[in-house]
This record gives C-alpha cells, structure tokens and sequence, in this order.
C-alpha cells in the first residue's frame, strides 16, 4: 500500500528555504541519506534482527547436543552467514526499490524540483541503505558477541576475531548496494533483483572465471573470461567466515586492499547508475 | 456472523480431514528413506564448495553434524540389535561406508576444520585405512602447520604395521612449528622397535596427552588396556608353560597356578582367578594351556 504524499520520506524533509543553492551537495546528500534510513526503518527493516536473535539463541542452546564440541565454531559460522544472508537481502530488495519508490509515489518529482541533482539524490539514497545496512549488521555482530561470551561461559578471543570479517561482509554489502541500484537506474524491480542476485552469485564464481581465462585454449574466449574476471565484483574477497571461525583474522593489508578495492567499485558502479539516471526520462 | 458459519465449518472440517488424510499416508507410507538413506552423494566437495557460494563453511557445519549423527545412529541401531552392548574399537561392525565422503566434503568445503581430521583419524582407520591417509593426507596440506595432524597419519601408519613410514611421517611432523621434542623421539623409536609394545606404549600416552576429544582419551585408554593385558597374558602363559612343563599336564583350574601368579604379581579377583585391565577374569583355554580375554571383558581383543 502506498502511503500518502505527506507521509512521503523524503519530501517534507527537503525545505528548499534550508537548502544552500550552490556548493553544500554534501549537506544535500545528507538529507537525502538521513530520510532514507528512516524510510528504511519505518518500513520494519530492522525486524530481521528479531529473527536473527531467534536463529542465535536457538544456535546457542541447540549446537551444544548435536555439534560434538563445535558450538562455538559452528555459532559463529551460522551467525556470519546469517549477518551475510539477511545483509544480502536487504541490499537487493531495498536496493532495488529506493528510486523506484519514489518514482511510482511521484515524490521524486518534488524532490528533483529542488536544487538537487539526480547524482546528489542516488547518492544519498545510497548512504541511507549503506547506513541501514552498517545499523543491522553491527547490532548482529554485538548479538553474535554475546552469544559467544554465552556459548563459551566467558571471554573467548573469538570476539574479538569476528570483527573483521564482520567488516568485510559489510563491504560486500555496500557493493551489492551498489549493484542493485545501478539495475534499479534502468530496469523494474523484480529484474534488477534477479540481476543482482546473480551478480551475488556470480562474484563468488569470480576465481573460476580466472581459472577458465587461463585454461581456455581459444585466445578470444580466454580474453572474455578474463574480462568478466576483471569487470564482475570479485566478491571472494571478502569471504572470512571460515577464518573467523578458526579464531583467524585477515591480515591488515589484506583487509585494506578488500575495503579500497570495495570503494573503487562502488564508485564506478554509482557513477554508472548516475550516468544512466540522468539520461532517464521522468516524464 | 450467521453467514461466516458455513466458511468455518469448511475450515474446521479441512484441517481435521486433512489431518487425518496425512496420518493415513504416513501408516501406509513406503519407507523410502529407509532404502536412499545409504545413497551416495550426488555432488562432491568441490562441486559443493561452488554451490554453497559464501556459506561453504555453514555447509560443512552441517556435514559434519550429518557426520556425527551417521555414527551415532548406527551405534545406536547396533546397540539394539546387540543388548546395548557396543565397543569404540568395533567400529567396523557397524558399516560405516558413507563416513569417508561425509568427512571429505566436509573438510573440503572447510579446509581448517581440524576436528573433522581428527574424528576421521579414530574411525577410518577400522574401515578402511586408505581413507583415513587420504582425509589426513588432504588436512595436512591444507594445514601444514598442525603437528597433531601429522601425529594422527603416523598412528595409522603403525596400525598398518608400516614402521618405516610410520617414522617418516612423525619425523615431518617434528619439523612443524610447535611441535613437542617426543615427536622426533617416537620417530626414533617407530623405526627401530615399531612393532614393540613399549613403543605402542608411548605412542598412545602421547595421543592421549595431546588430545581434547573424550572419544579420543576413550580409545586410547582402551589401547593401554589392550597393551597391558597383552603384557599380563604373555606373563600368565608363560606361568602356565612352566606349569605343564613341571606337571606334565595343563592346569586344570586358576587355582593350580594361583601362587606362581600372586608370586609374578598378577591381579587376581576372590576365586583366584587373574583379572584383567578391566577386573574381568581371564579364560583358561585350550585345556588349560592358554589364556585369553573372557567375552565380557571390556579390553579390546
């Protein structure tokens, strides 16, 4: 059901009287953001933390009977696959609705008509879910932090090993993020999810793709794969769960290079979604 | 109100019927999983690491639960089938041919799962060595740093009654960061008394010393039980070679031999009779010219 233009996100929150004219696009973005994170949160987003402390306390009581000994490890592999599991979700389906939406409530219209450039608007749409995603998926690392201390009667240095690869999944998310606005600039929902999906799919294939670029006798078709390689996310960057799980972090330089590479990608894929956003016909 | 009447009964009547209908079908049911549940896997490691994309490692959670409830119910079917009675070191009683696949996908999709190496490493070896070499084969080279791994691998190899590799593999494992002085030790001694049991002896306090798993130190004071009594009947029929060589006949009860027995200090229970690790009597066998363990006795045979 949609909801009445009033209660629209973005809209009352965009007074044009305290909007600089020139200069100030990143107090703009920020509006932007700050009303999508509450859109976000008024539409019960944050609910799959509910969930998820169901699906940890069940872990914590259960794991013990059946895991021979590996509660622990087995709680923190469930819990980051879990962080990953609901953080993909939300990035896609959120993700590929946040221009959509406002487009079929028309509140678009009345924010484009303020001095807000179409770049401005994907851009804080897309701080808005990032930060949603950075609310969720810090909440669930605190709750899989306890569960451990309970699952372990105490501290364990497991809690502090998550970290990282909470963080990692994060990127992985704000790429995600990324990806499904840029199929949401250009095609319907339910596409640009599908599309997205696979991209998910897809990126955790990326060393295959590399494997069959150096396998592949044709040149040409060697050339293809390296290229997908090269221009699809490599999403198997950012996969430390199985590491965490053995109290392993990754190194510093690997988790800097996982962020930058992160950042670089999200830069060009909402650059790509802006380019194509302004060529799009509102009318 | 009135008018709702009818879409209730409908409802009411539905579940009820449907109910019923799902308890017919599971009383007439043919047992299926019964006949598949021996099946084999229709994807392996690799191809599952693939599929299960970024949650590979709650995949091998799963297989290794899989893997613990495979034994677990087919100890506790035999348990049945055998008055509860049921011995760790009977595992290849118990047709556990699905395990090696269960603990190589599951390794597979979690390379540094060391306690799915570990588990393979005690069960494997009693139905088919060549499966617990490969899983551990496959663990150390995807954990070249676990000296424990390499302890394991030596162990099957001496349950091979290969010394030589035995010794070899404990050698590579002394060479590991971390790895305790006795690794080099047992090495040593695998190559210059492999089959002896003070050799054996060591081997298994170590595995016990070194291990967490309860199955583990389980299995392992069995072992110390077996070499102990194997010592105690090597005692025992030589008393009683003495015996027939000095009577000319065999002893005919314990009773015959008793004082020799309390004079080399064997344990014996009130009849008189030698006991062993586990206090059960020895068996006079063989007209009373050999010894062995009674059938209820809890040592390994």
């Amino acid at each position: 059901m949609s909801r009445p233009l009033a209660d629209s996100v973005a809209a009352p929150q965009l007074d044009k009287a305290k909007l600089p004219i020139g200069g100030f696009a990143r107090q703009r973005v920020a509006a932007i953001a700050r009303n999508a994170f509450r859109e976000a949160v008024r539409d019960r987003v944050l609910y799959n933390l509910v969930v998820f402390a169901l699906l940890l306390i069940a872990g914590a009581i259960f794991l013990g009977e059946l895991s021979g000994g590996q509660e622990a490890k087995i709680l923190v592999d469930l819990g980051l696959s879990a962080i990953l599991l609901f953080g993909v979700l939300i990035a896609i389906f959120v993700g590929v609705g946040l221009v959509y939406k406002e487009l079929e409530r028309r509140t678009l219209y009345a924010i484009l008509s303020k001095p807000i450039g179409r770049g401005e608007f994907l851009l804080g749409k897309y701080l808005g879910l990032s930060l949603t995603l950075l609310v969720n998926v810090v909440v669930m690392g605190l709750g899989l932090s306890a569960a451990i201390v309970y699952v372990k009667r105490g501290w364990d240095p497991l809690v502090i090993h998550i970290w990282p690869a909470i963080l990692l999944i994060y990127v992985e998310l704000t790429i995600l993020t990324a990806v499904a606005m840029l199929f949401s600039s250009f095609s319907s929902p339910a596409l640009s999810a599908l599309l997205s999906f696979f991209v998910f799919v897809i990126g955790h294939f990326n060393s295959d793709l590399k494997m069959l670029s150096q396998t592949s006798a044709r040149t040409a078709t060697s050339w293809i794969f390296a290229g997908l390689y090269y221009v699809l996310p490599n999403l198997m960057n950012y996969n430390a769960i199985a590491g965490a799980a053995h109290g392993i972090s990754p190194t510093p330089i690997s988790l800097f290079t996982a962020v930058a590479y992160g950042a670089i990608y999200v830069s060009v894929l909402l650059a790509g979604a802006t380019l194509i956003f302004r060529r799009k016909n509102l009318k | 109100m009135r008018r709702d009447y009818p879409l209730i009964i409908i409802v009411v009547a539905g579940l009820v019927s449907a109910a019923l209908v799902s308890r017919w079908n599971d009383m007439h049911r043919q047992n299926l999983s019964a006949r598949f549940a021996e099946e084999q896997f229709y994807l392996d490691g690799p191809a599952l690491r693939r599929v299960t994309l970024a949650f590979n490692d709650v995949a091998a959670d799963w297989y290794w639960m899989r893997s613990l409830q495979y034994v677990g119910r087919k100890i506790v079917a035999y348990r049945d089938a055998h008055e509860g009675r049921f011995d760790l070191s009977n595992l290849s009683s118990l047709d556990l041919h699905l395990l090696p696949d269960l603990l190589e996908i599951c390794t597979t999709l979690d390379p540094k799962f060391l306690d799915a190496y570990y588990y393979g490493a005690l069960i494997l070896p009693d139905l088919n060595a060549n499966d617990a070499v490969k899983l551990l084969n496959y663990g150390i080279a995807a954990n070249p740093d676990q000296w424990r791994l390499y302890q394991h691998l030596g162990y099957v190899y001496w349950q091979q009654d290969d010394y030589q590799k035995a010794s070899e593999i404990y050698g590579l494992g002394a060479q590991t960061k971390g790895a305790p002085p006795w690794m080099a030790a047992i090495s040593a001694r695998m190559k210059a008394e492999g089959g002896a049991t003070a050799a054996a002896r060591e081997m298994y306090v170590h595995l016990y010393e070194a291990s967490d798993d309860l199955n583990v130190k389980e299995m392992v004071e069995k072992q110390l039980m077996r070499l102990d009594s194997l010592d105690e009947r090597a005692k025992i029929r030589q008393l009683l070679s003495d015996y027939a060589k000095s009577t000319g006949r065999c002893a005919a009860s314990w009773k015959e031999i008793a004082a020799a027995l309390r004079a080399a200090r064997v344990r014996l229970d009130s009849s008189g009779a030698p006991t062993d690790p586990s206090n059960t009597p020895y068996r006079l066998i063989t007209g009373g010219c050999d010894v062995d363990l009674d059938k209820n006795s809890l040592v390994p045979h």
